[in-house]
């Protein structure tokens, strides 16, 4: 029971956490990502403008650090020269006194007072010399006959010494010695001349510095190089003379020159303490490792903030183009309901009588939401007379809508009771006095008896009807009386004629005529013609007149309605 | 309704005086329709406010009226006792006669 017990627990708690956590996997794409730091993700096109500058700058940090070597060797180049120059001019100080010391020697059979008097002044420390002697040569063991200054370390070295001046007697140049091996490790120079009897070497020592080392002087024009000088052709440490480092070998940039020195020849090996082109071209690859890191840093950045603005533009115009369609369905469904609701406040039928054919049309504006205020009827006072009622609410709108349905049902329910136009308009404008003075309505009325052929109207403030006749077109002219809702017109007149045979009324609101920068004269002249040019079918003339409207950008809602007379 | 496309908004200017005999006079040019007739009668309004024996409205500029346009001169006459149009064009004038509102709106002697 525990054991079983514990079992169920155990698989519960293994489950609650993984159904959590498919829970959290669907709903985070959905709430969509919190606009944070730590989800921050550069655009593409910021990551190339990065990597791009990046490049940029490695390839410029490159290029300015190999024109940077380049520019430092040939630098080194010249001064490594520079300096064989200075070692080779000291070549004379040495040679000089010896040649005239071996020449004097010569002249003199060796004399020792005399090469002591010449040499003395060369000899000391800090003079050219530590140690000059004078050998006579072709000896079987050299040795010195006179010496000024510090004993010859060569003097102990009688191998070297016999070796030496073998080689020395030879030729009348300056003779060098290898590195003299004792306490003062020493260099030696020497010069031959040859008397009638027996020839004389001038000797010199100089001690080469303790451990071979000697800084240059700091004001020397050489000071921002470091040397090595070793004798003859050879880098070994055997052969080092002196040097300015303290440990060997140089390391990094060098570069070398032979110097020629009597018959041997020093290596001079120069490499530049610091920067020989100056500490800016020095450091030249990284002012712009650093400039161009920071610039591709902002261009990211730039980038980034471009493109999210485009982003953000993109989805603003998609969001205006959702707005824009929705705002035409809109449009367009409320244009349908306003006309829909037009369509309800007008008749749904038209009276039939015999000898009559009554046909109507409703064109609403080209554009718009609203309703207007146009409106007709026709109604069967008995059997041989109708009463036609149409009307214009001034106006658009609801107000105008509902305005014009009170005028409408009122004139139906005046027309029940009484046929004269003229008492019927009385009577309306009765019904809206005191009412609102914000608003006005034409009404035309006419009483249409079929036998007779007759026809009789009272027009309140309304465009007169056109009476057609076998292709001859006129308007009925009578008194016109004020509009309904306006005080102080005169009483309603009314007006009857006889109409012939087969004529047709037409009768419409002003939407029809009415247009902009013309005066009314001329859209009733036009009207009259187009009507007068139309064969005799009823639906034929008004489509023919709601056609001709419908192909205008008319800015009015127009009513039509004709009525023929069958014989 | 103004057309919604709004590419023929109808232009009309609303100018207010006073004529040397004291008479105000509202001097409306352009084209008055259903689209601005608010601003006239704003203008009729802030003089009816005062309480005129007479108003004039200067019509010589004006090119075309619709209803709304008449509407508002005919709220004028609920108001002043008198009101005259000055130099109606032959367009208004027509208007004004085929609405039957020769006598309630009577042009300046």
């Amino acid at each position: 029971m525990i054991i079983g017990f514990g079992m169920n627990a155990t698989s519960a708690s293994h489950e609650i956490p993984a159904a959590g956590a498919t829970a959290a996997e669907h709903e985070l794409p959905a709430s969509g990502p919190a606009p944070s730091l730590a989800r921050w993700r550069p655009s593409r096109p910021a990551a190339i403008a990065f990597f791009v500058g990046l490049a940029l700058t490695t390839a410029l940090a490159f290029a300015a650090l190999a024109l940077y070597n380049r520019n430092e060797k040939r630098l080194l180049g010249l001064r490594v020269r520079e300096l064989g120059l200075v070692l080779t001019a000291t070549v004379p100080s040495i040679q000089t006194p010896l040649a005239s010391a071996a020449e004097l020697a010569a002249a003199t059979d060796g004399s020792p007072q005399k090469f002591r008097a010449f040499m003395a002044p060369y000899v000391g420390t800090s003079r050219q010399f530590i140690s000059a002697s004078l050998w006579p040569l072709g000896m079987p063991r050299p040795a010195p006959s006179a010496v000024v200054g510090a004993a010859p370390v060569l003097a102990r070295l009688p191998g070297q010494a016999q070796a030496f001046f073998a080689r020395a007697q030879k030729t009348p140049v300056l003779k060098i010695t290898d590195i003299l091996r004792s306490a003062h490790p020493s260099l030696g120079y020497a010069f031959t001349a040859q008397a009638r009897r027996r020839g004389f070497a001038v000797y010199a020592e100089n001690r080469l510095p303790a451990n071979r080392r000697s800084k240059l002087e700091g004001n020397s024009a050489f000071s921002d190089l470091n040397y090595v000088l070793y004798l003859g052709r050879s880098r070994q440490p055997s052969k080092l003379l002196v040097t300015s480092l303290n440990r060997l070998p140089m390391r990094g940039r060098q570069a070398s020159e032979r110097v020629p020195f009597g018959d041997s020849s020093f290596t001079l090996v120069v490499g530049p303490r610091g920067s020989l082109g100056g500490a800016f071209f020095k450091d030249l690859p990284w002012i712009i490792t650093v400039f161009g890191v920071l610039v591709a840093l902002a261009a990211a950045l730039l980038t980034d903030r471009l493109a999210q603005r485009r982003r953000q533009a993109e989805r603003m115009a998609l969001v205006l183009d959702r707005a824009a369609a929705e705002n035409r369905q809109m449009y367009a469904e409320q244009r349908g309901i306003a006309q829909a609701l037009q369509q309800a406040l007008l008749p749904d039928e038209l009276p039939k009588l015999n000898g009559l054919r009554v046909s109507a049309r409703y064109i609403p504006a080209a554009s718009g939401i609203d309703v207007g205020g146009d409106w007709y009827d026709v109604v069967a006072a008995d059997g041989h007379r109708a009463l036609l009622v149409i009307g214009d609410v001034s106006g658009h709108g609801l107000r105008a809508a509902t305005t014009m349905a009170s005028l409408r049902y009122a004139a139906l329910a005046y027309a029940a009771q009484e046929s004269s136009p003229a008492a019927l308009l009385a009577k309306l404008s009765e019904f809206v006095s005191g009412g609102s003075p914000d608003y006005f309505a034409t009404v035309l009325c006419a009483l249409i008896e079929v036998d007779p052929h007759r026809l009789t109207v009272a027009s309140a403030g309304h465009v007169p009807p056109l009476l057609l006749d076998h292709g001859h077109a006129r308007f009925v002219e009578f008194d016109v009386g004020a509009p309904i809702g306006v005080a102080g017109g005169e009483p309603f007149q009314q007006r009857t004629v006889q109409v012939p045979p087969n004529a047709t009324l037409v009768a419409f609101t002003d939407g029809l005529v009415e247009r902009r920068g013309e005066s009314l004269d001329a859209g009733l002249a036009r009207l009259r013609n187009a009507a007068a040019a139309q064969p005799p079918t009823l639906e034929g003339l008004l489509a023919k007149l709601a056609g001709d409207l419908a192909s205008e950008d008319h800015h009015d809602d127009t009513a039509l309605v004709g009525i023929q007379w069958q014989t | 309704m103004a057309d919604l496309e709004g590419d023929r908004v109808a232009q009309v200017v609303i100018d207010t005086t006073v004529d040397p005999n004291g008479v105000p006079v509202i001097v409306v040019s352009g084209e008055l329709d259903i689209s601005n007739a608010d601003s006239l009668k704003s203008a009729v309004n802030s003089v009816t406010a005062q309480r005129p024996d007479r108003l004039i409205f200067d019509l010589s500029g004006l090119r075309f009226m619709d209803s709304a346009g008449i509407a508002v001169l005919i709220g004028a006459t609920t108001e002043v006792s008198v009101v005259h149009l000055r130099n109606p064009s032959e367009i208004i004038k027509r208007v004004v006669e085929l609405t039957g509102l020769s006598r309630v709106l009577p042009i300046e002697p």
